[in-house]
């Protein structure tokens, strides 16, 4: 099977460079024979994408250990759940995973599209198979997950065990899904501009991608935070860590797309702005699969072996100046038809708002590279740590909380002042009454604080506006067809998906930013050494320490437990058992967390030691509102379901489109 | 030769017979697209943007019963709206003449 596994592998890069090539000659030479050729080409490469999928997955769960991939992440004790994972647990499986779902985006891709726009498809799928050929260049030349052992061993190393969590399953495969998703708009925007189609029909084939992409990408930081949170045991969820400020930046730069792609839409203009934003997320997801694997930057996600910096930052000032060469070269055919009607419009609020979400990228991209840089000129590794990106990230963030609220408010194409003042009027004022009852609550006695204060009223500001906007829907739609409440207000958010579901996401990220600003400003821990039967106080918690329990879970896993009794008021409240997990072959032990979260905050339990004598050293936080950053998230999946949901109307008047185009010009249809 | 050798052979061969089909049929003759009119570009931007023209004066309606807008506004840019859909009509009217004109023959 692994012979099988690493030939269909050389096979998928021979196929894919003959596509890329043949994709190219067909639409430059005009012939259908090799656009027919080439059409077969997404298929066959990813049929053998899978099948040495297939073999890898094979040979993790078979114990064949004389893979030397399969050696280093996985060993016969460990669960099938994590032997299915460890897939993507180091480097050359993740790379391999990458192209399994690069390559089914892209078969998805192929059939969505073969048959429509054939100026602009054909170079789209060249640009897909362009970015497949270089992964499977390395994967078969550099990082080959089939590279044997000689003398297979008796048993694998084992896989790390801070991967051994649930989340080492669901968090990876989102991520990627949304890394990977960008390479769709990316290509048909590079089709576009190659092949001079520059109107927005990119952007119509690949709207749903964008937004599908983004979810995935916001989900799977999300995730990354509770994976953090729960297995990392410091406490926190976000340590503004170069590998998560990696999966950061594309989400800001494709959530500033996001919305000034839809002012291309309605107007016409800003091209040459989408096009650059477009191209700069793709840039940003090469950009932090390069921190990832270059070894250049120490963080607890970059891969053991990573030695592909090279590869991937040649590929990145490749993507870069060929980008910015084509833009420029395009320049006259990018120019906007319209302009802004006026500064005081829902239009000039995005602008604003792409400016803010670029900011926090750049200062986010300044924070990451700062390191690098400061190593490559003066020999010194300087850390950038979370001051920096608090100090820089935290104001801007604010700008951009206070813009969710005053978007909505505005009017598409031109606002007045008297309407401003009138709509303003609710959620303005609930901001004030906010801000005069929490004054008196909320402590203000450094910087964090007073921005905490400022974040709550503008999240009152912002909810303000937003129900404001679905009451007065609502009200509107109930006046005009009689309908009840509930009744108009599923209707209007079901026959305005982008709109509402996009309202909806917005208050998902209220939420988070509630959830970060209360767990950063009210949080308090401690440290305490006990013997059993002590106890110690925290924030109204009496915590004391019942007994020290040892378990042989399996094999290779030892786990210390520490049975905790928490009671409140004087009841017996809670009884918390954070770990200590110990795995054969490695030198230190995993702390297991556990956590009592309610919606006020989570008392969160950690076992920092323990001795032969049973006392043990016990730390614990209370972390403030961080279930809200949690269910912002299910807001935010919630929001985007809605958002990406099938537009049956939207689909009607493409139709229709396309039947009045192809009545009076009948080649093949045109999207 | 092993089997597993074999089978490589297979997938070559079917790989090759795959994509090399196409290129010795008599397709060679066939455009992948006609010459591009760029009256037909000029159409198909046209019913995109009277797509656009259209939904932006449903949103200004929606965004009026909302109070979102002001009456003297709502009425500039309705008329400004409507404007710019009757030319863009206009437009799409005239092509259409044009390109059947084109085609009938003198």
């Amino acid at each position: 099977m692994n012979d099988i596994g690493e030939f269909t592998l050389l096979l998928a890069l021979a196929t894919a460079l003959y596509g890329c090539v043949a994709y190219v000659m067909s639409a430059r030479g005009n012939r259908i024979d090799l656009y027919l050729s080439a059409d077969k080409t997404p298929i066959i490469v990813w049929a053998c994408v899978v099948i040495s999928s297939i073999c890898l997955w094979k040979a993790f769960l078979t114990d064949d250990f004389s893979l030397q991939y399969v050696w280093a992440y996985s060993n016969r004790e460990l669960d099938t759940f994590y032997k299915i994972s460890s897939f993507w647990g180091g480097q050359k499986g993740s790379l391999l995973f990458w192209t399994l779902l690069l390559s089914t985006y892209m078969l998805v891709v192929y059939f969505q599209n073969r048959k429509k726009n054939l100026r602009v498809v054909p170079y789209a799928m060249a640009i897909m198979l362009l970015i497949v050929v270089f992964f499977l260049f390395l994967i078969n030349f550099s990082t080959n997950p089939f590279e044997r052992i000689p003398l297979p061993p008796e048993d694998g190393r084992g896989l790390n065990p801070l991967l051994q969590n649930y989340w080492m399953v669901i968090h990876p495969p989102t991520l990627y899904l949304g890394y990977v998703g960008f390479t769709v708009p990316f290509a048909f925007a590079v089709a576009a501009l190659i092949s001079k189609d520059l109107d927005d029909g990119w952007i119509r084939m690949t709207r749903k991608w964008t937004l599908l992409s983004w979810f995935f990408l916001c989900m799977g930081n999300l995730f990354g935070a509770s994976w953090a949170y729960v297995e990392l045991g410091w406490g926190g969820y976000w340590a503004w860590d170069p590998v998560e400020n990696a999966a950061f930046m594309p989400l800001l730069v494709a959530t500033a797309y996001l919305h000034s792609v839809m002012i291309q839409e309605k107007k016409d203009m800003m091209k040459v702005w989408n096009m650059s934003l477009v191209l700069l997320t793709f840039a940003m997801t090469i950009f932090g699969t390069f921190i990832t694997r270059s070894g250049l930057i120490q963080s607890v996600h970059t891969f053991d072996e990573a030695t592909l910096g090279y590869y991937f930052l040649a590929f990145l000032f490749v993507i870069i100046f060929a980008c910015a060469a084509l833009i420029i070269a395009r320049l006259p055919l990018l120019k906007s038809a319209n302009e802004l009607d006026s500064f005081l419009s829902r239009e000039s609020s995005f602008l604003f708002n792409n400016l803010v979400l670029l900011g926090i990228a750049f200062a986010t991209f300044w924070g990451t590279i700062f390191p690098i840089i400061s190593e490559a000129v003066r020999g010194v590794k300087i850390t950038v740590g979370p001051p920096f990106y608090n100090q820089v990230n935290v104001p801007i963030g604010l700008a951009l909380l206070a813009l969710i609220g005053i978007g909505p408010v505005i009017a598409w194409r031109r606002a007045t002042f008297s309407n401003l003042k009138k709509n303003f009027l609710k959620p303005v004022s609930a901001g004030i009454v906010a801000a005069v009852v929490l004054f008196p609550v909320i402590p203000l006695g450094n910087r964090t604080e007073i921005y905490t204060y400022i974040t709550f009223v503008l999240c009152v500001f912002v909810l303000t506006s937003m129900f404001t906007e679905f009451y007065k829907g609502t009200v509107s739609r109930m006046g005009l067809h009689d309908e009840s409440a509930v009744g108009a207000l599923a209707t209007m958010t079901w026959r305005n998906k982008r709109r509402y579901g996009g309202y909806i996401v917005h208050m998902g990220v209220v939420l988070i930013f509630a959830g970060i600003a209360g767990s950063q400003a009210y949080g308090t821990h401690t440290e305490k050494h006990l013997q059993i039967g002590e106890s110690f106080e925290i924030r109204g918690y009496t915590i004391t320490y019942e007994k020290l329990i040892a378990v042989e879970a399996t094999n290779v896993k030892t786990r210390i437990i520490a049975q905790l009794a928490v009671e409140r008021d004087g009841k017996r409240y809670w009884t918390g058992h954070p770990e200590k997990e110990f795995y054969k072959g490695q030198n230190q032990p995993v702390s297991e967390v556990d956590v009592l979260s309610t919606w006020k905050e989570d008392l969160y339990m950690i076992l920092a030691d323990f001795r032969e004598d049973e006392s043990a050293t016990i730390k614990v936080y209370v972390n403030p509102m961080v279930s809200w950053l949690w269910t912002g998230g299910w807001i935010i999946a919630f929001g985007s379901m809605i958002s990406m949901w099938p537009d049956r109307l939207e689909q009607r008047r493409r139709l229709e489109r396309v039947r009045r185009q192809e009545q009076l010009f009948p080649s093949p249809a045109q999207e | 030769m092993g089997f597993i050798h074999f089978l490589e052979l297979i997938l070559i061969v079917a790989i090759l017979l795959a994509v090399g089909i196409p290129l010795f049929g008599k397709l060679k003759l066939k455009k992948l697209v006609e010459a591009v009119d760029p009256t037909s570009d000029k159409y198909k931007h046209l019913l995109v943007r009277k797509e656009e023209t259209l939904i932006s004066i449903k949103e200004l309606e929606f965004d009026f019963s909302t109070d979102k807008i002001s009456e003297p506004d709502y009425k500039v840019l309705r008329h400004r709206l409507e404007a710019e859909a009757t030319e863009i009509l206009e437009r799409l009217d005239q092509l259409e003449q044009e390109h059947r004109k084109k085609l009938t023959p003198q």
